[in-house]
C-alpha cells in the first residue's frame, strides 16, 4: 500500500488488488482522544461517509465508485488526475463543478467542504472526493456554506460561471443564493477571509 | 523602555510593568465570583475600589515610582462594559497626569502574544480558550498583521460552559478546574459531540449532560464533559495545524491551566513533531503583564491614540486588532 495523503483524521493509501486500482481511506486512532469516544466517532463517520458516498453515486454525482467499507476504512475506486486547486480552471471546468454540487442539493446531500482542493480532474471531467464531512439535509443554511465555501476559493469571474450553472441545474436555488447572502452579511463571515 | 499595562476586562484586575520586554511586575486581585456569576456593575465597584492599589502594588514589585513610567496600555476590548471602563479611566488618567502615551490592546492578542513571549515560540498556531472564547488563530500579515480566525465556538466559550455545569453540580466555577478535579477516575458516557470543520459548538453537550445529573455519578458526568468537549477542541485544532502547516502550537486563556488539556494537545503536537508551549499559569489566567508587553511593542511600533480617541468595545473580534 502506498500512502497518498495523509489528513487529521484519515490516511489514504493506494492499493493495487488484481492490477486494479483502489484508494483506500482510513480513519487512525487518535491517542489524545478518550478510547471509547475515538472508536465511537471513526466508526459513525466511516458509515456515514460511505452512506453518502454511494447516495451520491447513485444520484448520478460524479465521484469515485465506493467498494468496500470496512470498521475503520472505505474502499473506492482510484481516479487518474488533478485536483481542481492545482489546475487552470477553465469555464468548462467550472460549469462542470456547478452541475456537481446541483446533483449533490438534488439529492440533498451538504458535501460541507466542497472547494477545490476536494476536486479531481481527470480526463477533463471533474470528480468530487472527500465526503467526510458530508451531511444527508435539507437544510437551505448547509447547502449555502457548500456555495460560500467555493466562492472563498475562487475569483469573481469564476465563481459566477460555476454559480450560474448551479443555478440552472438546481430549483431551489434561489432559496439558497438567499441565503448566503443573509450569511455574508453575517458578523462572522463578514470579517473571516480565507487567506 | 518602561511600559504599564491594566487588565480589567472580567473579574480580575491586573496591573503588569514591562522593561524592554522584560516583566517587572504582575499585579492582581480577583473579584470572588463564587456560585453566583458576575454581576457587571458590582465588578467594576470592587475594580474601581482595588485599581490604585494594584497599581501601587506592581510599582513597588517592580521597585520603581509612577513617574517613571514611559507609557500605558489597557484593554479595549473584548470584556464587560462597566468593568473595561475602570482600566480605560485609570490608564486615560496616568496618560493624561504624566503626558506618556497611550495605547489600547486586544485582550486575545495579549493572552497569545505573552505565551508566545514566555514560551519561546515564533509562529505558532494559537489555541485561545477562556470563559467567554474558544478560538484557533493564525498571525497573518496582509492587509495587516492580525490574528486570523480559523475555527472558533459557534455559540458559548468553553470556559462559561464547564463554569456552568460546575455551578449546576454545586462546585466552584474555576475555567473547568473543578470539573477537572471531580472528573478523575471517571467512566465515559456517550455525550453529543459537535464539530464542523474547524468550527464547535457546545451547548448541545451542555444541555445533555445537565438533564443526566442525578441519574448518573457526578464523577462519571463530569469526566465525559470534559473529555467530550476537549475531544471536540482538539480535533479542531489539529486540522488547523495541518491546514495552516504551522511548526508551533501554543495554548492559552484561563482554560489552558487545565492539565488534560496540555496533555491532549501535547500528543497532537508529537504526532506530527510541532513544537508545543504554553505559559506558566499566572499568564493564562487573565494579567496586567500580558496588557504591558504588548502595549509596549504597540507604542515602540508607533501604534498610540490621542486620549480623546481611547475607548472600549465588548465585542472588540481580535481580527481588528493590528499586532505590533
Amino acid at each position: 500500500m502506498k500512502l497518498l495523503s495523509e489528513g487529521a483524521e484519515a490516511k489514504i493509501y493506494m492499493q493495487e488488488i488484481f492490477g486494479e486500482r483502489l484508494v483506500v481511506k482510513e480513519r487512525i486512532k487518535k491517542e489524545y482522544r478518550e478510547a471509547s469516544l475515538d472508536e465511537k466517532l471513526r466508526l459513525a463517520r466511516t458509515r456515514n461517509e460511505a452512506r453518502i458516498l454511494y447516495r451520491a453515486f447513485e444520484a448520478g454525482v460524479k465521484t469515485p465508485r465506493l467498494i468496500s467499507v470496512g470498521k475503520f476504512s472505505i474502499y473506492m475506486s482510484y481516479l487518474e488526475g488533478k485536483l481542481l486547486r492545482d489546475v487552470k480552471k477553465s469555464q468548462y471546468l467550472l460549469r462542470q463543478a456547478g452541475l456537481l454540487l446541483a446533483k449533490m442539493h438534488n439529492a440533498d446531500i451538504a458535501h460541507g467542504d466542497f472547494t477545490p482542493a476536494n476536486i479531481i480532474v481527470s480526463k477533463n471531467t471533474v470528480y468530487v472526493i472527500d465526503f467526510g464531512l458530508a451531511e444527508i439535509s435539507k437544510s437551505i443554511e448547509e447547502k449555502a456554506i457548500d456555495l460560500l465555501l467555493m466562492k472563498r476559493s475562487l475569483n469573481e469571474k469564476q465563481y459566477k460561471v460555476l454559480a450560474d450553472s448551479y443555478a440552472k441545474a438546481y430549483r431551489g436555488s434561489s432559496d439558497v443564493f438567499r441565503k448566503l447572502v443573509e450569511i455574508e452579511k453575517r458578523g462572522r463571515y463578514q470579517i473571516r477571509t480565507l487567506t | 523602555m518602561l511600559v504599564m499595562g491594566i487588565e480589567s476586562s472580567a473579574h480580575t484586575l491586573g496591573v503588569g510593568i514591562v522593561r524592554d520586554g522584560e516583566i517587572l511586575a504582575n499585579e492582581k486581585i480577583s473579584y470572588d465570583v463564587g456560585s453566583g456569576g458576575m454581576i457587571p456593575s458590582k465588578v467594576a465597584e470592587f475594580h474601581i475600589e482595588n485599581v490604585s492599589k494594584v497599581i501601587e502594588y506592581s510599582l513597588k514589585k517592580a521597585g520603581i515610582s509612577l513617574k517613571q513610567i514611559e507609557g500605558i496600555g489597557y484593554t479595549r476590548g473584548p470584556g464587560i462594559g462597566p468593568c473595561l471602563q475602570v482600566g480605560e479611566l485609570a490608564a486615560k488618567t496616568i496618560a493624561n497626569k504624566f503626558a506618556i502615551p497611550i495605547t489600547q490592546v486586544n485582550h486575545g492578542v495579549g493572552h497569545i502574544e505573552i505565551t508566545k513571549h514566555v514560551a519561546g515560540l515564533n509562529d505558532p498556531l494559537a489555541l485561545y480558550v477562556s470563559g467567554g472564547n474558544s478560538q484557533i488563530l493564525k498571525l497573518v500579515d496582509k492587509p495587516y498583521r492580525h490574528y486570523h480566525v480559523l475555527g472558533e465556538t459557534l455559540d458559548i466559550g468553553i470556559g462559561n460552559m464547564l463554569d456552568s455545569f460546575a455551578r449546576e453540580l454545586k462546585l466552584v466555577p474555576a475555567w473547568g478546574s473543578s470539573i477537572e478535579k471531580e472528573a478523575k477516575g471517571g467512566k465515559y458516557i456517550e455525550m453529543p459531540y459537535t464539530v464542523k470543520g474547524m468550527d464547535f459548538a457546545f451547548t448541545g453537550l451542555l444541555t445533555y449532560a445537565k438533564k443526566l445529573i442525578g441519574k448518573v455519578s457526578n464523577k462519571d458526568l463530569c469526566y465525559s464533559l470534559q473529555e467530550t468537549a476537549f475531544s471536540m477542541i482538539c480535533e479542531a485544532t489539529e486540522r488547523a495545524l495541518l491546514l495552516t502547516k504551522s511548526r508551533e502550537l501554543c495554548v492559552c486563556g484561563g482554560v489552558a491551566q487545565s492539565t488534560r488539556l496540555k496533555e491532549m494537545l501535547g500528543k497532537i503536537a508529537k504526532e506530527h513533531n510541532v513544537k508545543f508551549g504554553f505559559a506558566p499559569n499566572e499568564f493564562n489566567g487573565d494579567n496586567g503583564a500580558m496588557i504591558a508587553y504588548v502595549a509596549e511593542r504597540l507604542i515602540k511600533s508607533g501604534y498610540t491614540s490621542k486620549i480623546e480617541e481611547c475607548g472600549i468595545e465588548q465585542r472588540y473580534r481580535i481580527e481588528k486588532a493590528v499586532v505590533p
